[in-house]
């Protein structure tokens, strides 16, 4: 590849084992994404990013037979002209638990990774993003029910984060920075959504996944794409907010009977239902916003994971400084224009692409 | 999902009592006083309780040699299943079976089972009689992620998913099969992935959890009831004691039971959140503890004093007349 450079470059990459296996297979056709095809993803990750002259992979460990997959692709000899980036499996006993997730994300910031690619859902995006400070995200979809991470190919997305990660491509050029709901509960945040967070009137976090529309009452949106699956649609097919916008939606909810506006969104794969809007209104960075429930469960990115009873207080704040994203397109774009991936031969002179 | 105080109390009791049956148990079989094997089911409660809390007279399941906690959850009575572990007359089975053997067809409990693998052909022929005679009723096979290994579980996901069956196939996956680690032994990572194969939904969760246990199991028994056919649930979960009493366990790390224990425990995640949302004071819960106590006590005491089958004994319950 051109423009040779420093070496010394990592990439990190989490890809959650558990993603793709929840209650929206039983209740909602949603589609199964089976462990191989992860290993076949990172495989491909593996041959981009070494190709754009990343030295180092750090994975995380698992206990779910991953990462044994990994290493027995490892041992095979490698497809003619590729060079992998040397792999090391981060040391520590998982607890197949989401702090694997975030211990590992830590580890791999302080060894100064250049970029994380991250496959999974909403959910494992969620918890890289608490931990991620200022490291550039490359996510991939593998979940159901994902709007912050892309379906991509992993080549290309390898290819991306590898080109961030040695600095080729510039990462002011190729980022972009996400906004993110803040969950406050007691006075100290405790978690944060990347698309939605949803108050339900249910009882309990149960098996995770919100499918139903009855009994949800509040709806925040740090962003809303009328193409979106999931929560999010109910404000993208009412009022659609970018990424980028410096806001986001407040939306309060009710039963399509007593509602003046009934949304009828897909909020999950296979499920497009009615859902009454009391009230929209917008929702501006540094805003702190009160539930109107006092007892019930709160949705990040539309899976359940905070109970919360009457003595609890909790606000919702939008804020400016989610995680950071590298946008694939515009990557790729920028090295094209750069020309990193084209090389000049003699013999064909006059031929090729470039001839400035 | 809703759960009304009745509700959670009776979870909390189904619970408690094969906790307490348990952990009687492995106390009990220390002093040689119990024939057979054992093969307890500590830790794992919160599976058979979250699904067996959807069931009526209607349904049926099929249980495995670490039986008991499937049986309490299906209602059979506890004074009789101490005493059949103890070889007594007044067991289920006459004091016959033994821990392994313990059924109670009456109460739609098609029996612990020796054989590995051995429940999920069973619920095929249970599913199927629901099916024609339109009873309403689903029939449910708890596996260990050993017996899923199994062919007879395969041919009967094949068999159940062909003949669209109101059957669930629970996989209790606690990482072993004896000594072997599931990790070593199971071709894929997770049992989900088999359940496309099958034409069949596969989803997996936390058998910690009761709630996310009960939650799944309602919408897999609710699709199978409605004609939606089978389902493949992984609960993926923890046995606090060896494989059979007895097991030196020279497998698992130190503090490996230790911190699931301390951690990961059913019974007492269950208690921190329905405590701390004050849907239940824990009064009630205690008073629960000790009436279980009691009953265990009260079991065991009764089940050591009961006269054994006689030889006379000897010939009945040999053939089933139809
Ligand atoms: C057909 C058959 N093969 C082997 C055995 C011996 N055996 C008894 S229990 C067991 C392991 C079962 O493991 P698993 O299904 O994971 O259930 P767990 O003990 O973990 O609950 C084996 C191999 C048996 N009883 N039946
Ligand atoms: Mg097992």
């Amino acid at each position: 590849m051109a423009n040779s450079q420093p070496r010394g470059a990592k990439v990190g990459i989490v890809a959650n084992p558990a993603a793709g296996r929840d209650i929206r297979r039983l209740v909602a056709q949603a589609s199964v994404f089976p462990i191989a095809e992860k290993r076949n993803m990172m495989t491909r990750a593996f041959s981009a990013l070494g190709m754009t002259g990343v030295d180092e992979v750090m994975l995380m460990p698992d206990g779910s037979g991953l990462n044994d997959r990994i290493r027995h692709a490892l041992k095979l000899p490698l497809p003619e002209g590729q060079v992998w980036p040397k792999v090391t499996f981060i040391d520590f006993e998982p607890e197949d638990s989401p702090a694997d997730t975030l211990r590992a994300v830590r580890f791999m910031v302080e060894q100064g990774v250049g970029a994380i690619m991250v496959l999974g859902g909403d959910g494992t995006n969620r918890l890289v993003a608490r931990v991620a400070g200022d490291v550039p995200l490359l996510s991939l979809s593998t979940g159901t029910n994902n709007v912050f991470p892309a379906v991509r190919e992993a080549t290309i997305a390898g290819l991306a984060a590898g080109l961030v990660a040695t600095g080729r491509v510039d990462l002011k050029e190729a980022c972009y920075r996400n906004k993110a709901l803040r969950l406050v509960v007691n006075g100290a945040v405790s978690d944060l959504a990347l698309v939605d967070l949803c108050i339900s009137d249910e009882l309990f976090v149960g098996s995770k996944a919100l499918w139903r529309a009855e009994g949800l009452d509040q709806l925040f949106v740090s962003f809303a794409e009328a193409d979106a699956i999931g929560l999010s649609s109910i404000a993208g097919l009412i009022r659609p907010v970018s990424r980028r916008a410096p806001f986001g939606l407040k939306l309060d909810l009710c039963p399509p009977a007593r509602a003046a506006n009934v949304v009828a969104a897909p909020i999950a794969p296979g499920i497009i239902v009615e859902v009454g809007i009391e009230a929209v209104s917008a929702l501006s960075t540094g805003d702190s916003v009160p539930l109107r429930l006092r007892r019930g469960v709160v949705a990040l990115d539309g899976e359940r994971e905070v109970e919360f009873a009457p003595a609890d207080q909790v606000m919702v704040r939008l804020a400016e400084d989610g995680p950071l994203s590298i946008d694939i397109e515009r990557t790729m774009t920028l090295a094209a224009q750069h020309g990193l991936f084209v090389r000049e031969t003699h013999a064909l002179r006059g031929v090729g692409a470039r001839t400035a | 999902m809703q759960l009304s105080k009745a509700d959670l109390l009776r979870a909390y009791r189904m619970m408690k009592t094969i906790r307490e049956f348990e952990e009687r148990l492995h106390v009990e079989f220390a002093t040689g006083e119990i024939p057979g094997f054992v093969h307890l089911y500590a830790g794992e409660e919160a599976s058979a309780t979250g699904f067996c809390m959807h069931l009526d007279g209607r349904d049926k399941i099929a249980s495995t040699h670490r039986g008991h906690g499937h049986s309490i959850a299906k209602g059979c009575d506890v004074d009789a299943m101490m005493a059949e572990i103890y070889g007594k007359k007044a067991g289920l089975c006459g004091g016959k079976g033994g821990s392994m053997h313990i059924a109670d067809l009456d109460k739609g409990m098609l029996g612990a089972n020796g054989i590995v693998g051995g429940g999920p052909p069973l619920i095929c022929g249970a599913g199927l009689a629901a099916k024609v005679l339109k009873t309403g009723g689903v029939a449910i096979a708890f596996v260990g992620d050993g017996g899923f290994n199994q062919g007879t579980t395969a041919e009967s996901l094949n068999l159940a998913s062909v003949w669209r069956l109101p059957c669930l196939f629970v996989v209790e996956n606690n990482g072993y099969a004896e000594a072997t680690s599931s990790k070593y032994s199971v071709s894929c990572d997770d049992f989900t992935d088999r359940a496309a194969a099958y034409s069949m939904p596969g989803i997996a969760v936390d058998g910690h959890d009761f709630f996310a246990v009960y939650e799944a199991a309602g919408e897999a028994i609710k699709r199978a009831r409605s004609g939606g056919g089978p389902s493949l649930i992984e609960v993926k979960l923890n046995r606090y004691y060896g494989h059979f009493e007895g097991d030196a366990q020279t497998y698992r790390g130190v503090d490996e039971v230790k911190n699931i224990r301390a951690t990961k425990d059913c019974l007492m995640l269950f208690r921190k959140r329905v405590e701390g949302a004050k849907l239940v004071d824990a009064a009630e819960l205690n008073k629960i503890d000790a009436d279980v106590l009691a009953q265990i006590e009260n079991a065991v005491k009764k089940a050591k004093a009961a006269p054994k089958p006689t030889a006379a004994d000897l010939m009945t319950d040999v053939y089933v007349s139809y």
